[in-house]
């Protein structure tokens, strides 16, 4: 048990750059994913087929592609086709963020379709205007059926940030520095059992968030 | 975008053995993700009775494992495995694997890939069972026991054809996971596409005479096999989910964990 120890106090510095880099990779994702899977969303919501048919080709792209062979598309294809430059955090970022946002854009459509035609048509004909319907019936049903599939998207998320430090893009995440550790003292089990603590810090605390959140807004009908 | 689509930077793709090296790899990426698929069953399948086991510290043990394995990334634990495997393993398996096997299987590393995927995705199959044989209505049970049978009967003649049944379309999807995963075993040194696709893009003295190509068209052209065999899965995952649907019938989704 000493060497468990030893090995996190000789080391923590370490760790704890490599968990507050994975946040940052994940809080960048985050913003991404949703900012660009709510537009994706709403193109594969909307009655205009061109739109819908340009979020299809989107969802399906960053859907089947794998994560591994995007970051090599992005980073190791464009650096050399020297179009543009790319910073390795910014494209890793880019990367897991556009990936989640497919996801994320499916899990909106179906919770905008999860309401129903009956809801948004009664409030039409209650009087409302379409906007109104929209804002105080169809969006306010839609965010709590989506929340708990959005969060759990979210540890999936996380869980593949582990891709940015082991590929290529060779971002100091809990992964690499996790390898560094090892690579310095061969201590299989003790240096790996600290980073699979701090993975499950993030993932457990996620799971649970998620849960209140999913029993807090669950609509009882 | 010029320089995407110039035929010049496409010229690769009929040169030598370029294209046929590339469907090798890809071809070894599917046979692994079927393999891992079907040890992720059978593991799957006895976790998820564990989880259900009467005997309180069976099903507790059986939670946590489960827990622990589908919250790591995947990445990390396929890293454990080709670190945690002694080496007489590998040497052992590189000695008596048949010479007409792809160089993939060659390496000793295969068993660790192989590990690092059924232990992750087992414990994600085992969820997705769960929720298939709890989805079956308590009196389903019951009424096996009314009928005199045992637990393992009613289990086995009841209770798991139609809870498995029901989990059939997730675990279609998960197949698309897995098979994108599959890439990842190249960080640990496996011989597949992403590897391959790395020799394309490389100059290769023994295929000097071969046109190497750009990397984003080759990592372009993989892409789309994948897009392709996915997209073909994610339909029939969808089929599926529909025709198995009847109107009373319930259907175990959103378990898988589709991002990965």
């Amino acid at each position: 048990m000493g060497d468990y120890w030893k090995i996190l106090s000789n080391n923590f510095p370490d760790y704890l750059s490599g968990f507050l880099t994975t946040c940052q990779v994940v809080g960048a994702s985050f913003l991404i994913a949703m900012a660009v899977g709510l537009i994706v969303g709403a193109l594969r919501a909307s009655p205009s087929k061109v739109l819908n048919r340009i979020g299809f080709v989107y969802v399906e792209f960053f859907r089947n592609i794998p994560l591994l062979v995007l970051i090599y598309l992005v980073y190791d294809g464009i650096n050399q086709a020297g179009i543009i430059s790319l910073d390795r955090f910014i494209a890793g970022a880019a990367c897991l963020g556009l990936y989640t946002a497919a996801y994320v854009a499916e899990a909106i459509r179906s919770g905008v379709f999860a309401v129903g035609k009956g809801q948004f048509e009664a409030g039409l004909s209650l009087g409302f205007n379409e906007r109104e319907v929209l804002t105080k019936i169809v969006l306010p049903q839609a965010i709590r059926t989506v929340i708990p599939p959005i969060g759990n998207l979210i540890i999936a998320m996380t869980k593949n940030s582990a891709i940015l430090g082991g590929s290529l893009l060779a971002i100091n995440d809990i992964l690499l520095e996790t390898r560094r550790i090892y690579n310095n003292n061969f201590k299989l089990y003790e240096t790996f059992l600290w980073a699979t603590i701090g993975y499950l810090i993030l993932t457990i605390t996620m799971t649970v968030v998620v849960r209140r959140l999913e029993s807090r807004l669950a609509i009882r009908r | 975008m010029t320089d995407l689509f110039s035929p010049a930077n496409w010229e690769w793709i009929t040169s030598g053995n370029n294209l046929r090296f590339l469907f090798e790899g890809f071809f070894i990426n599917l046979q692994i993700a079927v393999v891992a698929m079907m040890f992720s069953l059978i593991f799957g399948l006895l976790l998820a009775l564990a989880n259900l086991s009467k005997t309180r510290a069976v099903s507790v043990i059986a939670r946590m494992w489960v827990d622990v394995w589908r919250n790591l990334p995947l990445i990390f634990v396929l890293l454990f495995f080709a670190l945690a495997l002694p080496g007489e393993w590998y040497s052992a398996w590189e000695d008596n694997v048949p010479a007409f096997l792809p160089r993939a299987y060659q390496n000793g590393r295969i068993l660790a890939a192989i590990a690092g995927l059924v232990f992750y995705n087992s414990a994600v199959m085992c969820e997705i069972m769960r929720a298939g044989i709890l989805s079956l209505e308590r009196g389903q049970g019951d009424a096996a026991a009314s009928l005199g049978m045992r637990y393992w009967q009613s289990m086995r003649l009841v209770v798991l054809p139609q809870g498995l049944r029901r989990m059939v379309p997730a675990t279609v999807s998960q197949l698309i996971t897995l098979n994108k995963d599959t890439t990842l075993v190249s960080i640990i040194g496996i011989r597949e596409i992403v590897r391959h696709a790395k020799t394309v893009t490389n100059a290769n003295p023994f295929t000097a005479d071969f046109v190497k190509g750009p990397p984003l068209q080759v990592y372009l052209a993989i892409g789309i096999m994948f897009i392709i065999v996915n997209f073909a899965l994610s339909r029939l995952a969808a089929r599926l989910e529909e025709r198995e649907r009847k109107p009373a019938e319930i259907m175990v989704t959103g378990l898988e964990d589709q991002v990965a």
